[in-house]
């Protein structure tokens, strides 16, 4: 079994060549049967008119002496009878006598006149004239009585050698392997080439594939088109349309990431303009009080407190945003306080939703995993999970380290992940999200990915969902994300 | 002797089927197909058979030597058995023959001698028992329980000798033999003692010598166990009451004068002998003796 799942597993360019030298092999064989079958059959024929004519003369010659039971006469006969019949080649000629005992033999040594038929040679000749062959030893046997006026004075018995038939048969034979063999050769080589010219157009298909799998979609040019069979060209057509829609595809992907970039843009600007607006106006009354109170120190005291506290709040609203997105260049893995900033950045967003943070980080030192997928990817899931919960529900967010991984966890109260979309997170492939996704899965997905990260989703016992990603530790090699997914980062990270 | 020994009578390896298959049936027919017809006043000269197919150089040299001595045509007759040439000589069919020794002492008393070759400058040969290389046997006795080969019933060597010394031990072919067979010719005691056919045979020493020079690769298949004396040689011989008697001293010249003659000359070398010379039937006492005691046997 497991042969011919790897037979079926060949190339269809090995396959064909196979299977016609295969059929060649087994018309060969047929018709060399045919053959050989017909060539016996003739050889046979023509022995036994051979023998015929050849007991015909023989009996005519030794027929009177044997009436007279002459020895020499007859054994005169059967001598010069060996140099008369070429083809037929006796290797011994015995006339028997009724009784069984030899009259004469061409070979007087070994059937000795006068002496028993031996049982070698009886047992081969039946009581029946005829002719009787041995193909497997190279022997044929002749028997013709002699008759005077009905009765029998004798019989001819001869050994003939048809070593010569089979070596015809023989050769016949090997001929026919050879030429039957070459041919076989000759079919499957041409088979082969001519399926590899024909299946040249699936190659090139195979390539343009692959390079969609890679992310670029290229029509296959028409300089690949010429000279190729009309499926082929069809399959072309089809090809250079679904590479076509799928290039419009990405470009409207690219326009609509850059909307969601400028979108999230003008988010974050109105985000920190009112983050810095909020205490601006407790800040020009501070200044304002300064003005008419000053003199009083205790005013001043408290006044310039609140001017204090004022400002180190608008200075950690903008190093946090400078911290999320400044340019990873060092490996130098994660921190639990990487992974804390991003309370500072969402925290507004819960603030204004009314919604509760449960926020519960495990991670001890740094671990060897790349900080800016860690936080990218962490805060786009959790700006997620925010707009999934509603007031007054509870948005979680659990990180640890286990089993040579960082594993966070983020669970919203939420109406639940649809399950296209669930599908599409844990999925492998390329695919882009499914509509109504913005590009905060798309991009949680190519950050993880480009980790060898995973996601899994599953719904919390409380309601919502919960979302677990895992980075395992990367020692031996950079944290270096490509120029490209950074930049699908910066774009995304609050979509 | 030689006439039944036919040496020359090898067989034509350019032979057809068809003429094989007829000459096995009857090669006394195709021999008598080859004679012209008698002619009116055509000499009569009989040969036994050793005269086959190979042998017919022979026979048309000896046909135009006799032909050019006598003036006068000359038709030769072959038979299969000496019997039958000696049978149509007596009853006057034949002028004179060239017969074995055997014959000619049984009816000595009706024939006379007109001329005997000379082998190695001889009027003599020998007869010699011979048998297969493998054959585990030195003498005569050795050959008990063989089957034996003979060559003719009226040969001297092909058969006569053999039974003599048979007789001498008073025994016959079929006790002392386990299966014996007559070839009808020399050279074929020598095939088949060669071939195993026979584990031995009774054959012509002349015969014998003649091949072992010509055909050693199956000469050297036998070896001779027993020699005997030297015999007087097969003669030519005519009726002691010719019809023509000029004719039988005309044959008789003729022979004699043969190593004179170029064609004459031609005929001595095939048959390798020196020539002929006139004989005393006193050459053919040791012969007569031998056929006396077998004859006494049966």
């Amino acid at each position: 079994m497991l042969q011919i799942a790897r037979i079926r597993s060949w190339p269809l360019a090995w396959k064909v060549p196979v299977l016609v030298a295969g059929l060649m092999v087994g018309i060969a064989a047929l018709i060399s049967q045919v053959v050989l079958s017909r060539l016996e059959s003739n050889q046979e024929n023509s022995l036994r008119q051979l023998t015929d004519a050849y007991l015909d003369g023989l009996s005519a010659a030794v027929l009177q002496p044997a009436t007279r039971a002459d020895v020499w006469e007859t054994f005169d006969a059967l001598d010069r009878a060996r140099s008369h019949y070429s083809g037929v080649v006796a290797r011994s000629v015995v006339v028997a006598l009724p009784d069984d005992t030899i009259l004469a033999a061409s070979d007087p040594t070994r059937f000795p006149v006068r002496s028993k038929v031996p049982a070698d040679l009886a047992q081969h000749i039946p009581s029946t004239d005829g002719l009787f062959i041995d193909n497997s030893g190279g022997r044929a046997w002749l028997a013709r009585t002699l008759r005077v006026e009905g009765y029998s004075v004798g019989r001819i018995l001869a050994e003939i050698d048809i070593a010569d038939l089979l070596r015809v048969r023989r050769e016949v034979l090997w001929t026919l392997i050879r030429v039957n063999g070459a041919l076989t050769i000759a079919f499957a080589a041409i088979g082969y080439l001519a399926l590899k010219r024909m299946l040249q157009p699936l190659s090139v298909l195979t390539s343009y594939v692959e390079q969609v799998r890679e992310g670029r979609a290229e029509p296959i040019p028409e300089g690949n088109r010429r000279r190729i069979a009309a499926e082929f060209r069809q399959l072309f057509d089809r090809f250079n349309a679904m590479a076509k829609a799928l290039s419009e595809r990405e470009t409207l992907a690219s326009q609509l990431a850059a909307q969601e970039k400028y979108a999230v843009l003008g988010k974050l600007a109105s985000g920190m303009a009112h983050e810095v607006n909020n205490p601006l106006g407790g800040l020009f009354n501070a200044l304002e009080t300064l003005r008419r109170h000053g003199a009083d120190p205790a005013v001043r005291e408290s006044t310039l407190n609140l001017l204090q506290r004022g400002l180190t709040h608008i200075r950690n609203v903008v190093r946090s945003t400078l911290v999320s997105y400044r340019h990873e260049t060092a490996p130098n893995g994660a921190g639990a306080a990487d992974i804390d900033d991003l309370r500072l950045l969402i925290e507004p967003e819960v603030a204004r939703k009314g919604i509760v943070l449960d926020w519960l980080n495990e991670v001890r030192g740094r671990l060897p995993v790349a900080v800016g997928s860690v936080r990218q990817a962490t805060l786009n899931l959790l700006i997620n999970a925010c707009a999934a919960t509603p007031a007054g529900g509870v948005v979680r967010l659990r990180a640890r380290e286990e089993k040579g991984s960082l594993i966070v966890e983020v669970g919203d109260e939420g109406p639940g992940l649809p399950t296209v979309l669930t599908n599409y997170l844990v999925a492998a492939t390329e695919e882009l999200a499914p509509a109504g996704d913005g590009l905060g899965l798309w991009i949680v997905r190519r950050l993880v990915a480009v980790e060898d990260g995973s996601i899994s989703v599953e719904r919390a016992q409380t309601g919502g969902t919960i979302i677990r990603v895992m980075w395992p530790f990367k020692v031996a090699r950079s944290y270096q994300i490509d120029r490209d997914t950074r930049a699908e980062g910066e774009i995304a990270h609050v979509g | 002797m030689f006439w039944g020994g036919s040496f020359l009578n090898r067989a034509s390896p350019i032979l057809g089927r068809r003429r094989f298959v007829a000459g096995l049936i009857s090669s006394a027919a195709l021999s008598n197909q080859l004679l012209p017809a008698k002619a009116a006043d055509a000499v009569t000269f009989g040969l036994n058979p050793l005269f086959l197919d190979s042998d017919i150089q022979l026979l048309s040299l000896i046909q135009k030597f006799l032909e050019a001595q006598l003036g006068r045509p000359v038709q030769l007759v072959k038979r299969r058995t000496y019997q039958e040439i000696t049978a149509m000589l007596l009853s006057g069919q034949l002028d004179a023959a060239w017969i074995c020794d055997d014959p000619y002492v049984q009816h000595q008393d009706q024939l006379t001698l007109l001329a005997v070759p000379l082998y190695r400058r001889e009027p003599l040969y020998q007869t010699y028992v011979i048998v297969g290389e493998d054959l585990k046997a030195n003498s005569f006795d050795d050959i008990k329980g063989t089957v034996h080969a003979f060559s003719d019933p009226d040969s001297t060597s092909g058969y006569l000798v053999t039974r003599y010394l048979l007789a001498l031990k008073h025994t016959t072919p079929a006790e002392f033999f386990r299966e014996f067979f007559f070839t009808y010719g020399h050279r074929n005691v020598v095939r088949a003692v060669a071939s195993g056919l026979a584990g031995s045979g009774s054959v012509d020493g002349y015969v014998w010598d003649v091949m072992n020079e010509r055909e050693p690769d199956l000469v050297k298949k036998t070896r001779v166990i027993y020699r005997s004396e030297p015999l007087g040689f097969p003669p030519i011989v005519g009726l002691q009451s010719p019809r023509d008697p000029n004719l039988a001293r005309s044959l008789a010249a003729a022979f004699i004068g043969m190593p004179s003659d170029p064609v004459g000359r031609q005929i001595l070398t095939l048959l390798e002998l020196d020539g002929f010379t006139s004989a005393t039937p006193d050459l053919y006492h040791a012969t007569k003796e031998k056929w006396l005691v077998v004859k006494a046997q049966v």
